[in-house]
């Protein structure tokens, strides 16, 4: 029964998500802008700058400079694609709650035999599951255009072990984040808008994440990239748990007007 | 069927609800009444199972609100005040959707049941977006109804709603009772309430009143008869007083009328008449005055105040 309800609150939010042509657009036009942006960089960079990789950098050894410095750009793609399901969530995930708010929807369906965790996994799946596949889909089309461009040999210095455990672990983990945060400000906020702020929270991480990246600070080897993974799969679940006991759904009908 | 004792509900220091008791017994149609803030969404909602009762306790179809939500919800329908549904679903699907939250339940046969029943088979498949206030209304109660509910709680069924569709739902609602269903109806509308009710509960934050709108009016208000006369009838006043089966005279309401109190109108307005014309009145008119609920309600929130 538990699984019949979640896979209906997933089934109904994606019939609402097919049925509004904004929401769709935005949900192919902002990874199609990351992808463009990505290998705009990765074009343009090497162009003007006539620094390379340092030397004692253990990046691409034995390649140009241009090309050490290409690798490093195609490399930072697996951090820039955790930003799609984080920008999709702060638009999706923030209106679930409060939309159904808006609509009055929310008072029936809390009338109806659902338990709270299985109305916000619903949500949370139903969000997380198509960002994760338009970010995927993303990487692959990084990829192929990468390779038209030809820089396909440069692509055996990027794509290794930390690079799939980055797009097939660290991805759905910080994608199920962004949702669980982006349904937890939902549920608190008064208004799209409130609940957007809230959700914010977890887009900062990650852009210290490639900050960190970028700077050189800390390398993802694998093993630290599969511990990320981990560690931030362990955060859904405690998250997931306090979005439960944050859904008060005693202030959101008495409170809400 | 419901039992109520004791329910109370503070919202800070404001209290909603205060030591509610009631009893409503299965297959009855009982009317919660009272201004806007009274409580009565408050009370419905605890009983739902949707809010905790700061105090009390109740019980419906035998489970308990506070710690058996989930059961309540399966035997509980509830209509809304706002009727509440994905515009840009179609009646069918949104329907579906909700059905699939309720156990052992054959989802397209009770879409099909509850829309035939509410008269929508046939725009069950046009989005909610497209339909009107009084079809959303229909179709808020199917959904209600899309579990067999045996109890129902309605927030105002009727209102926003042109006087025919409210008088088809209002015949709907008294069917629901003959179907042994229990409906507890929330609403402002007490030509309604007079109308459907078998019972009413008079509340403003605590229960003023429990009992049949027949009842309540002969409480409140002893019968009168209204007699109009030709000229000034302020001169008898006293003189009716006098009668042994009178009770209160006042002149008015209108000019050369008077209002008379009585202890049986049928059997004592004859003798009224006749000592009219003996004291030389030139009776016009003799009307029984009919109080409503309407009067009760008013009369009783006002004392209230």
């Amino acid at each position: 029964m538990t699984a019949r309800r979640i896979l209906n609150v997933v089934r109904k939010e994606w019939r609402l998500m097919a049925r509004s042509p904004s929401n769709l657009l935005f949900v192919l036009v902002v990874p199609l802008l990351l992808v463009g942006q990505a290998l705009l960089l990765t074009w343009i960079v090497p162009r003007f700058l006539a620094v390379g990789v340092p030397d004692s950098s253990t990046i691409a050894p034995g390649l140009p400079d241009a090309d050490r410095l290409r690798v490093l750009l195609l490399d930072q793609f697996r951090f820039f694609v955790l930003l799609i399901p984080a920008m999709v969530a702060n638009v999706f995930a923030t209106l679930s709650i409060v939309e159904e708010k808006i609509t009055g929807t929310l008072e029936p369906l809390l009338a109806t035999p659902v338990r709270t965790w299985e109305l916000l996994l619903g949500k949370i799946l139903s969000g997380a599951i198509p960002a994760l596949v338009v970010a995927w889909a993303s990487a692959g089309l990084f990829m192929a255009l990468a390779v038209a461009s030809g820089w396909g040999p440069l692509l055996r210095w990027v794509v290794g072990p930390s690079w799939y455990l980055a797009i097939f672990l660290l991805t759905p983990a910080i994608s199920t984040l962004s949702f669980v945060f982006g349904v937890i400000g939902s549920s608190r906020a008064g208004d799209a808008k409130g609940a957007q702020n809230l959700a914010v929270v977890v887009v900062l991480p990650l852009f210290a994440l490639i900050a960190v990246q970028v700077t050189g600070l800390v390398h993802f080897t694998p093993l630290l990239t599969l511990l990320l993974s981990l560690g931030i799969a362990a955060l859904d679940a405690l998250m997931l748990r306090v979005a439960v006991r944050l859904f008060a759904r005693e202030s959101i009908l008495v409170r809400w007007r | 069927m419901i039992h109520i004792e004791n329910l109370s509900r503070r919202f800070g220091e404001r209290p909603a609800v205060d030591r509610l008791s009631l009893d409503v017994s299965a297959g009855e149609i009982v009317g919660l009444l009272g201004p806007n803030g009274a409580g009565k969404t408050t009370t419905i909602r605890m009983l739902a199972g949707m809010i905790a009762p700061s105090s009390g306790a109740a019980s419906v179809g035998g489970l308990d609100p506070s710690t058996q939500p989930e059961r309540v919800h399966e035997v509980i329908g509830l209509l809304t005040e706002s009727p509440g549904f994905y515009e840009r679903m179609t009646a069918r699907e949104n329907l579906a959707y909700f059905a699939r939250f309720y156990e052992g339940i054959d989802v397209s046969g009770a879409v099909g049941r509850s829309l035939d029943r509410m008269g929508l088979s046939d725009r069950g498949g046009d989005r909610v977006g497209t339909f009107s206030r009084g079809m959303k209304q229909r179709l808020a109660l199917a959904r209600a109804l899309l579990h067999r509910p045996r109890i129902l709680f309605l927030d105002e069924p009727t209102a926003g709603l042109d006087p025919e569709a409210a008088r088809d739902l209002r015949r709907f609602i008294v069917g629901l009772s003959a179907e042994d269903r229990t409906v507890l109806l929330c609403t402002h509308n007490l030509t309604e309430a007079e109308e459907i009710c078998e019972r009413v509960a008079i509340f403003r934050t605590r229960l003023i009143a429990f009992e049949t709108p027949s009842a309540l009016r002969e409480a409140r208000f002893r019968p009168a008869v209204r007699v109009r006369l030709a000229g000034d009838a302020t001169g008898l006043v006293a003189s009716l007083r006098d009668l042994p089966f009178v009770r209160a005279v006042e002149p008015g309401p209108e000019e050369g009328g008077l209002t008379v109190r009585l202890d049986d109108v049928d059997r004592d307005r004859p003798g009224l008449v006749a000592r009219i014309v003996e004291l030389g009145g030139d009776v016009l008119e003799v009307a029984e005055e009919r109080k409503t609920l309407e009067d009760v309600y008013l009369d009783l929130v006002r004392e209230e105040e």
